[in-house]
C-alpha cells in the first residue's frame, strides 16, 4: 500500500514537473528515470514498461536497436566460480573479452577483472604487479592471480549502500541498479577486492563494439556517475551460457556453474581440489574459489 | 482587510530593515563580502567542468575513490561540534558568560553542516538523484547503511539547530519571552545529537573491514576529541572578530573557558593518536602500511609526508600554547594556538584520515592522490559560501539582539545582559599602585597610611605586573630567620600560591605575579568564584589595557549584598 501511494505521488509529480521542464529540453533525455522504482521492487508490468522505455532510450542514443532483458534468477541456482591459478598464464584475454561483452567504458578504461602478477611463493598483494607488460607470458618465477567481483555471500558493499541501489539477487549475484545509484562510492570504499568501478565520465563505447543484447542488471550501457561491477555476465548465464571470461580463457583456467547442482563443473572442482578464497578472514564468504589443479 | 494590509506593511518594514542589515555596512564589510563573492564565483566556475564532464576532472580514481571533498566533509562535521561545546557549559553548568554567545555557536554549526552537505553533493556522481536518500520518498537503506544513518543524523542536527536559533531570534524580534519548556528540550537534545553526529560519521569509515587504516575502534573517540579542538578554535577567532567589528559584547572569561576545554580535548586527542600509532607500529602487520605511507612514505611514494608532519608540529605547539595558562590567557599566543590547531586538525582529520585509507588499495596498488586544481577551487568556493552565510546570519542575529531589527509594536528592547551587579558597581576606585622598584618601607607606609591590605604593582606603562599583599610583607620581613619563614609559609600560604611569599627587598621581588585580575564588567558571581577558588582576599579590576582601575575585596562583596538587618526581637513576646 505504501508502495502504491509513493508511486502514484511520483507519477503525479512527474507529470507536472516533466511537463513543465521537458518542453525546453533535448529529446534524448530520459526523464522517467527519476521516477522509476528500484528494479527489485517493481511489479512484472512495471518491469516490462521500464525495459521498453530503456530500449527506446538506448536505441535512440546509440542509433541501433538494443534489447534490454529483465530475466530473473533461475530457481535452485546459486552461481559459483573457480579459478585455476596453476593454469592462468596472465594473458589478460579475459579482461578485454569482459570489456567487449559488457559494454564497459573504454575511456576512462574500466576493467572488471584485474590480473595480478605474483612472485612465486608469495601471496602478499602489496608485492603484486598490476602493470606487467613483457613480450611473452607466462614469465619465470611468477604466477598470475586474476581478481574480479567475488560475489560475496556476505557482501559489505550491499549493506553500506545508502539508497538500496545494490543487492544480492537470488542466484547469488550482487547487482547494481544503475538508475538508482547516486554515485556516493561508499561501496567502492567497502570492497576488499576492488571489484566496484565508477564511471568518472560518460562511458565511451565504440559504435561497432556495442553489444546490443543486454540485461537491466547486467551489461546495458551505464550512465556517467554511477557504480558498476562484474555480475557473472548475467545476460548470458541466466540464459544458460558461460560468462565471457570463461569462454575466452585459452588456458581453461576458469570454471563456472551452479553450486546447487551436484553435476555442475563448479561442484566437480570443489569436490576434487583444495580451494581457497581471497581474504577469507574478512568473512565476506566469496562464491569465487581459487585452486591449483597442477602440481 | 485592514489587518492584512497591516501585516503586509509589517512584512515590508521587516524586509526593508533586513535588507539594510545585510547589505549596508562599512567599507571593510563591503570589501569582505566582495572578496568572498569573488572566491565563490571562482569556485562555481571551477565546478562547471565537473558538471559537464563528470568527476573525471578530479584526481580521484578507482584506487583512491574519495578525496579532497570527503576530507573536507569529515573536517566540517567536526567543526559543527562547536555549538554543543558552548551549550554544555552554558546550560548544564549555567555559565552565564557563555550563554549569551551560544546562538553564535549554533550558527556556526548550521553553517558547517550546510558546507559539509555541499561537499557531499559535489562529490556524488549523481547529485540529481539526491532524493533517493530521502526517507519514505526515496529508498533510504535503514537500518543497515551507516551512510544512510549519517544522512539522517546530519540533517537532524541541522534542523535542531535551525529551529533553536530561529525560535530564539523570532521571540526576541517580537519582544516575547521564549517558552523555556519548548526550547530547553531541543537545546539539551542537541548535545547527545552532536556526539551522535560525530560517532556516526566516524562509523561510516570505521565499519569498513576492507580498509585497515579506518577499521580501528579508536576512530570515533578520536573524531570527537579532535572535533572539540578545531571547532572551538575557530569560534574563539570568530568571537574576537565579532566583538571588534560589532557592538556585541563577548567577555574574555567566555573565551578563556573555551580555551580551557580545548586544552583538555587536545590532550585526549594526542593521547588517542599515540595509542593508535603504537598499536600499528608495535604489531607491525601489513595493516601498518597505510600509516607508514602517511608518516614516512611507502615504496618511495610520499606525497602526504610533509603534510602530516606539519600537522603534528602544529598540533603539538598548539596544544602547548593551550596547556600553559600564561599563553592561553594571552590573546596573541591564544590566537596563534587557535590557528595552529585549526590547520593541524584540518590536515590530520581531513586528507590525513581519508587518503591513507585507500593507500595501498585492497589489491596492493599505490596511487598517489593530490587534489586537482578544480577540486581545490571548488572547495575554496564552498568555504567562501560558508563565510558569506555565517556573516549574514550573524549580522541578522546581532541586529535582533541589539534591537536594530525589531517588530514595531514590540515592547522596547531591554538590553538585559542579566549580569546583575558587576565589578564596576562595587569596586573601590582610585586604586593606589607602586612601581616594581618600590622598597618594603615605601609599601608599608602606603598600606598602613591608607589602611589597605594590598597594592598592585605596575610597570612604566601603568600595566599591572603583580600584587603585594600583607602576607607578602610579613614574609619579606622574616628574612633574618629562615627557619621561621619556612614554617610560617607552609602554614599560611595555600599550596597553590607557594610561589608567592618570597624573600626580598623591593616590590618586584616580593610581589605575587602574575596578578589575579578581572575586567570591569565581570559579574559578581564570577568574582566570588575567583576569590574563593584562588584563595585570595582581593581582586584587582583592570581595563582592556590591563591598567588597574579598582579593587574588589572580600568585604566589598559582602557589602554589595545589602543585607537587611535581622529584626530585633522583643524581650517578652506576650499579648493579652
Amino acid at each position: 500500500m505504501k508502495q502504491l501511494t509513493r508511486r502514484s505521488f511520483l507519477k503525479a509529480s512527474s507529470a507536472g514537473l516533466g511537463g513543465t521542464v521537458l518542453g525546453g529540453c533535448s529529446e534524448g533525455f530520459d526523464w522517467a528515470t527519476y521516477f522509476q522504482d528500484r528494479f527489485e521492487e517493481m511489479s512484472p508490468e512495471e518491469v516490462q514498461k521500464t525495459l521498453k522505455r530503456l530500449e527506446k532510450y538506448y536505441s535512440n542514443k546509440y542509433k541501433t536497436k538494443i534489447t534490454v532483458k529483465g530475466t530473473p534468477s533461475k530457481e535452485n541456482t546459486v552461481f559459483g566460480y573457480a579459478l585455476d591459478l596453476s593454469r592462468c598464464v596472465g594473458c589478460r584475454r579475459c579482461v578485454y573479452a569482459c570489456v567487449d561483452e559488457n559494454n564497459i567504458s573504454r575511456d576512462v578504461q574500466i576493467h572488471y577483472i584485474r590480473v595480478l602478477k605474483m612472485k612465486d611463493g608469495d601471496m602478499n598483494l602489496e608485492e603484486s604487479d598490476h602493470y606487467y607488460n613483457p613480450d611473452k607470458v607466462p614469465e619465470d618465477d611468477s604466477y598470475y592471480m586474476p581478481v574480479q567481483c567475488q560475489q560475496c555471500d556476505n557482501p559489505p558493499c550491499v549493506k553500506v549502500c545508502p539508497v538500496k541501489a545494490t543487492w544480492k539477487d537470488p542466484d547469488g549475484v550482487v547487482v547494481v541498479d544503475y538508475n538508482r545509484c547516486i554515485g556516493c562510492r561508499d561501496c567502492m570504499a567497502s570492497c576488499p577486492y576492488r571489484a566496484r568501478k565508477f564511471n568518472w565520465r560518460e562511458p565511451e563505447i565504440p559504435e561497432d563494439k556495442l553489444n546490443t543484447e543486454t540485461h537491466y542488471l547486467g551489461n546495458r550501457p551505464r550512465y556517467r556517475g554511477v557504480v558498476e561491477k562484474c555480475h557473472f555476465c548475467l545476460q548470458r548465464t541466466r540464459e544458460g551460457r558461460y560468462p565471457a571470461c570463461v569462454e575466452i580463457c585459452p588456458a581453461g583456467a576458469r570454471k563456472f556453474g551452479n553450486l546447487l547442482d551436484p553435476e555442475s563443473e563448479i561442484r566437480l572442482v570443489l569436490e576434487n581440489f583444495r580451494t581457497f578464497r581471497l581474504k577469507e578472514e574478512l568473512n565476506t564468504q566469496p562464491k569465487f574459489f581459487y585452486f591449483f589443479s597442477l602440481g | 482587510m485592514t489587518e492584512q494590509t497591516a501585516q503586509v506593511g509589517e512584512l515590508r518594514y521587516f524586509l526593508g530593515n533586513l535588507f539594510s542589515v545585510l547589505f549596508k555596512g562599512g567599507r571593510l564589510y563591503y570589501a569582505w563580502l566582495a572578496g568572498l563573492s569573488c572566491l565563490l564565483v571562482v569556485g562555481f566556475i571551477s565546478f562547471i567542468p565537473q558538471v559537464r564532464d563528470g568527476l573525471a576532472i578530479t584526481n580521484m580514481r578507482e584506487q583512491v575513490s574519495w578525496g579532497f571533498y570527503i576530507s573536507n566533509f569529515c573536517f566540517l562535521v567536526g567543526v559543527a561540534a562547536a555549538a554543543v561545546l558552548l551549550v554544555i557549559p552554558a546550560y548544564i553548568y549555567h555559565f552565564k558568560a557563555i550563554k549569551k554567545i551560544v546562538a553564535f555557536g549554533e550558527l556556526l554549526a548550521i553553517t558547517a553542516v550546510i558546507m559539509a552537505i555541499t561537499f557531499v553533493m559535489v562529490d556524488t556522481g549523481r547529485p540529481d538523484r539526491f532524493w533517493h536518500a530521502f526517507p519514505i520518498l526515496g529508498s533510504l537503506n535503514l537500518p543497515r547503511s551507516i551512510l544512510g544513518w549519517d544522512i539522517v543524523v546530519l540533517n537532524g542536527y541541522l534542523i535542531i539547530n535551525l529551529i533553536a536559533v530561529t525560535y530564539m531570534a523570532t521571540t526576541t524580534y517580537f519582544g516575547k519571552e521564549p517558552n523555556k519548556r519548548l526550547i530547553m528540550p531541543l537545546i539539551l537534545l542537541s548535545i547527545p545529537w552532536a556526539i551522535m553526529l560525530h560517532s556516526v560519521t566516524a562509523f561510516v569509515f570505521n565499519g569498513l573491514a576492507a580498509r585497515p587504516f579506518w577499521n580501528a575502534s579508536i576512530l570515533a573517540p578520536r573524531f570527537l576529541a579532535s572535533a572539540f579542538c578545531a571547532g572551538p578554535s575557530l569560534m574563539i577567532l570568530v568571537f574576537q572578530i565579532l566583538r571588534k567589528v560589532t557592538k556585541f559584547e563577548i567577555r574574555d572569561s567566555a573565551i578563556f573557558k573555551l580555551a580551557e576545554i580545548i586544552s583538555y580535548a587536545m590532550a585526549i586527542n594526542l593521547f588517542l593518536l599515540v595509542a593508535e600509532v603504537y598499536k600499528e607500529y608495535y604489531s607491525d602487520t601489513h595493516h601498518f602500511a597505510p600509516m607508514i605511507y602517511l608518516f614516512f612514505g611507502l615504496h618511495e611514494h610520499n606525497n602526504l609526508v610533509p603534510w602530516i608532519w606539519s600537522a603534528m608540529v602544529f598540533n603539538v605547539i598548539g596544544f602547548l600554547l593551550f596547556l600553559i595558562p600564561k599563553t592561553r590567557k594571552n590573546f596573541v599566543t591564544l590566537n596563534i594556538g587557535c590557528v595552529l590547531l585549526f590547520v593541524g586538525i584540518w590536515i590530520e582529520k581531513g586528507m590525513g584520515l581519508v587518503i591513507p585509507g585507500f593507500i595501498p588499495d585492497p589489491l596492493g596498488e599505490i596511487y598517489e592522490y593530490m587534489p586537482s586544481q578544480n577540486e581545490v577551487l571548488v572547495a575554496i568556493g564552498i568555504y567562501a559560501f560558508g563565510a558569506i552565510l555565517y556573516t549574514m546570519l550573524a549580522r541578522v542575529l546581532i541586529a535582533i539582539d541589539t534591537g536594530i531589527l525589531r517588530y514595531r509594536s514590540a515592547p522596547p528592547l531591554v538590553i538585559d545582559y542579566d549580569d546583575g551587579v558587576v565589578a564596576q558597581d562595587i569596586m573601590s576606585k582610585g586604586v593606589l599602585t607602586v612601581t616594581p622598584e618600590a622598597t618594603i618601607d615605601d609599601i608599608r607606609s602606603i598600606l598602613v597610611g591608607n589602611r589597605i591590605s594590598g597594592v598592585p604593582v605596575v610597570d612604566g606603562e601603568n600595566k599591572i605586573v603583580g600584587v603585594v599583599s600583607e602576607t607578602d610583607m610579613v614574609f619579606s620581613l622574616m628574612h633574618q630567620d629562615l627557619e621561621l619563614y619556612e614554617k610560617f609559609k607552609s602554614v599560611m600560604v595555600p599550596r597553590e600560591r607557594q610561589r608567592g611569599g618570597k624573600l626580598g627587598k623591593t616590590a618586584a621581588e616580593i610581589m605575587s605575579s602574575p596578578a589575579i585580575t578581572a575586567r570591569e564588567n565581570t559579574p559578581l558571581m564570577e568574582l566570588t568564584e575567583i576569590i574563593t577558588s584562588r584563595k585570595i582576599s582581593r581582586i584587582v579590576i583592570v581595563d582592556s589595557q590591563e591598567h588597574p582601575v579598582g579593587v574588589v575585596s572580600q568585604i566589598d562583596i559582602v557589602k554589595s549584598q545589602g543585607l537587611s538587618p535581622a529584626p530585633m526581637q522583643p524581650e517578652i513576646n506576650y499579648t493579652i
